[in-house]
């Protein structure tokens, strides 16, 4: 062992005795978990997980899905090797908030983590604290953290291997799938491991549109005219929208530049670009999880931590529950343990769902208060009973949206219009049906559900509009 | 405190854009026995936009390629990549590639190493990985990313004609289509001069057009790819070395007042 290792393993142990300082409520789910992890756990257990993020991947975006303007190999044989949910959702659409229910199957607000850059609530267990507690796999991380460092080499739980450069996802990405191609050569086949590789692109789209803002006299590669994608069928958005999404859209760069269609199929054709590049990395990682011999071994799970505008309803970025920003890639892939190459377009899937579905991968009960269910029984096809519903919040704290099997449900704090929309029929989200009386039972319903789950939230009273949500409907 | 002005800088990356936003402020001499195809050493800094023109504008890196001739069919590439990331762990990429002379610099035996140095200034050998690959003499239609810094320099003013290929880029990933033409030329205006820079164009899957600059010498200034540039500086590499220890003396600090 090195020092550098011996130092990170300092550091490890360091977050641990952290850990450990919780409150009394959670110590004592500590020693509940401690012995349900003892029992022999009957259904079978992968050797290795490995969870990939990408940041801010619209979920179609896979060659293998349907998506004619992109080449991904690696995104495809993930998807063809297994499990691809197309109704999965963030359960925030903005970066820090995201990746805090991810990592700990808790609401962004119940975090504390309600905008970008703040550190999870102390007592609320991460997924590398709770599977370094509980399991025999050793914890790394690779990649962008953000909660609240986005690089750091000090994450709560995990071994850190490679950081990352602040921002910047092109350069950032080729050297963190480089940092895990040397560990998963170099990695012992009898340790088993939880290796999370959280990817930055393609994110690199914010730094497009900063440096393409201005709409310019013509294509600055007119030689690209002929491939530019056309633009989404709900390029056009309806003008009685809630304010912060009218907001939102304003300040965006397409608004402030004037943008012309043929800037923003440049725009479409540019994110693409780089949706091959972060395929191109991740190919890395699959290519060194085969050469290395861990392949058959290993859950593959991939995420998003949120989606892309992509010019639907005229929306670049994130921060909106529409379904571009809101709803994202979720693949498992587990050679013989999971159903290969079989997408499932009904069971409704959310961040939330991944902490308890890698803990019952684990054969570990998960922490308590978990808001999300385990998907493992539909990912092995025994079960098709998923979530009822699901619910995203965005915007420190001020909105929220409802999606169930029929409809999506939209409301905002301080905002009359509220909006509900049948994805069914119409998927891309152009009719509000909220204010047509036709609706107003499924809208009530909807509140209903709403309700319910805000009553069940643990959210700290520091955190915006804590109290609100629990009135509000 | 008062949050700190961002102006979005609002238009793509250019030679002159990079002199607008300090990226550049002189460009080494191109001397007069500077020959592409002779034995030659560039220097290149890692420079990279955050999209304002105020704040997040860093070097986080420098690439050095060296080129020596060694027969009329092949010449050899000497690669060394050094790129710095958050608290001082650097990725150090050394690469040998013997290139075919043809106007792709297509490779035909290469070898690369990938090291991470901690912030502790030592190799973590658990991460280290090398790759070795030999190309057959058919594989002429394959570039590595690298290797087209150097060919880029061979190539014609001429708008008639471009090369198509496939990018091995990194020495390992595969990337398809790809297509490098000659754009024109532009003037850049600098310390009250102006100098005629001509710039190719490579287009292709998995990456985001990139621009490769250079002088009525034939030789590569600067090549820019969307918020990223490599910028010819012979300095390159003591700035960026500086700036890593500076980072390591930092996180040493940090991780101090931590414990």
């Amino acid at each position: 062992m090195n020092e550098h290792t011996a130092e990170k393993q300092s550091g490890c142990l360091i977050n641990r005795r952290d850990f450990i300082k919780l409150s009394s409520g959670a110590v004592a789910l500590l020693a509940d978990a401690a012995v349900y992890a003892g029992r022999q756990d009957r259904k079978p257990k992968p050797k290795n997980i490995v969870l990939i993020f990408t940041d801010q991947q619209h979920i179609d975006t896979i060659a293998a899905g349907g998506c004619y303007h992109v080449r991904t190999p690696a995104l495809d044989r993930l998807k063809t090797s297994g499990v691809s949910f197309t109704q999965s959702y963030t359960a925030n659409p903005v970066c820090s908030p995201a990746r805090s229910a991810v990592f700990t199957g808790r609401t962004s607000s119940e975090c504390d983590v309600y905008v970008n850059g703040r550190p999870i609530r102390s007592e609320i267990p991460n997924l590398g604290q709770w599977f370094s507690e509980h399991t025999d796999y050793e914890t790394f991380y690779a990649g962008k953290w953000h909660l609240p460092r986005t690089y750091t080499s000090n994450i709560p739980g995990f071994n850190v291997i490679n950081t990352g450069i602040g921002g910047f996802g092109y350069l950032c990405d080729t050297v963190m799938s480089r940092a895990c191609e040397g560990f998963l050569r170099n990695r012992s086949k009898s340790k088993p491991f939880l290796l999370v590789a959280s990817f930055m692109q393609p994110h690199d789209i914010c730094e497009w549109l900063r440096l393409n803002m201005n709409n310019p006299t013509g294509l600055r590669y007119p030689e690209l005219a002929s491939k530019l994608p056309e633009l989404p069928d709900n390029f056009e958005f309806d003008s009685n929208e809630p304010d912060r999404i009218k907001k939102t859209r304003s300040g965006n760069e397409p608004f402030k530049g004037n943008w012309n269609k043929e800037q923003w199929q440049y725009y479409r054709w540019s994110y693409y670009r780089n949706i091959e590049h972060v395929d191109a990395e991740i190919g890395r990682v699959l290519s060194m999880l085969e050469e290395s011999g861990h392949a058959k071994d290993t859950l593959i799970v991939l995420t998003s931590d949120h989606g892309e505008g992509m010019g639907h309803h005229q929306m670049v970025r994130k921060s909106t529950l529409y379904d571009e920003a809101a709803r994202v890639p979720l693949l498992f892939s587990w050679p013989g343990h999971i159903s290969e190459n079989r997408t499932d377009t009904t069971s409704l899937a959310s961040g939330l769902d991944i902490m308890p579905t890698l803990c019952d991968f684990a054969g570990i009960k998960p922490p308590e208060n978990m808001r999300g269910k385990s998907l493992r029984s539909i990912l092995a096809g025994t079960s098709t009973t998923g979530n009822e519903f699901v619910v995203t919040e965005v915007s420190s704290n001020t909105g929220r949206m409802v999606r169930t099997k029929g409809y999506k449900y939209i409301t905002y704090i301080n905002d009359s219009v509220e909006q509900l929309f049948d994805m069914n029929n119409d998927p891309g989200e152009t009719v509000n049906l909220a204010a047509n009386v036709r609706y107003s039972s499924i809208l009530a319903e909807h509140q209903k559900i709403l309700r319910e789950f805000e009553s069940k939230l643990d959210v700290p009273s520091a955190v915006p509009n804590s109290d609100t949500w629990r009135h509000k409907i | 405190m008062a949050k700190q002005k961002r102006t979005i800088v609002g238009s793509p990356i250019t030679p002159n854009m990079l002199v607008e936003l300090d990226a550049i402020s002189k460009l080494p001499p191109t001397h007069g026995n500077f020959n592409p195809v002779g034995n030659w050493t560039h220097h290149y800094r890692v420079w990279t936009c955050h999209g304002y023109r105020e704040s997040g504008n860093d070097n986080v890196g420098f690439l050095r390629i060296e080129r020596i001739g060694s027969s009329s069919e092949t010449f050899m590439l000497n690669i060394h990549q050094e790129i710095v990331q958050n608290d001082a762990i650097t990725n150090i990429i050394n690469g040998k590639i013997t290139c075919r002379n043809n106007k792709l610099a297509s490779p035909a035996e290469w070898k690369l190493s990938s090291q991470f140095e901690g912030p502790d200034g030592k190799i973590i050998s658990a991460l280290s990985s090398h790759n070795h690959g030999v190309a057959t003499e058919s594989v002429t239609s394959t570039a590595i990313d690298w290797c087209l810094f150097e060919a880029v320099q061979r190539l014609v003013f001429d708008k008639q004609s471009s090369l198509r290929f496939d990018l091995l880029e990194g020495m390992y990933l595969s990337k398809l289509r790809h297509r490098l033409f000659y754009r024109g030329v532009t003037p850049l205006k600098m310390n009250d001069r102006v100098t005629p820079l001509h710039c190719f164009v490579q287009t292709g899957s998995g990456i985001l057009p990139y621009e490769y600059w250079l002088d009525e010498r034939h030789r590569l200034l600067a090549v820019i790819s969307m918020n990223k540039a490599y910028i010819l500086d012979d300095e390159a590499e003591q700035i960026i070395k500086r700036e890593a220890k500076e980072a390591r003396e930092s996180y040493k600090r940090k991780r101090k007042q931590e414990q």
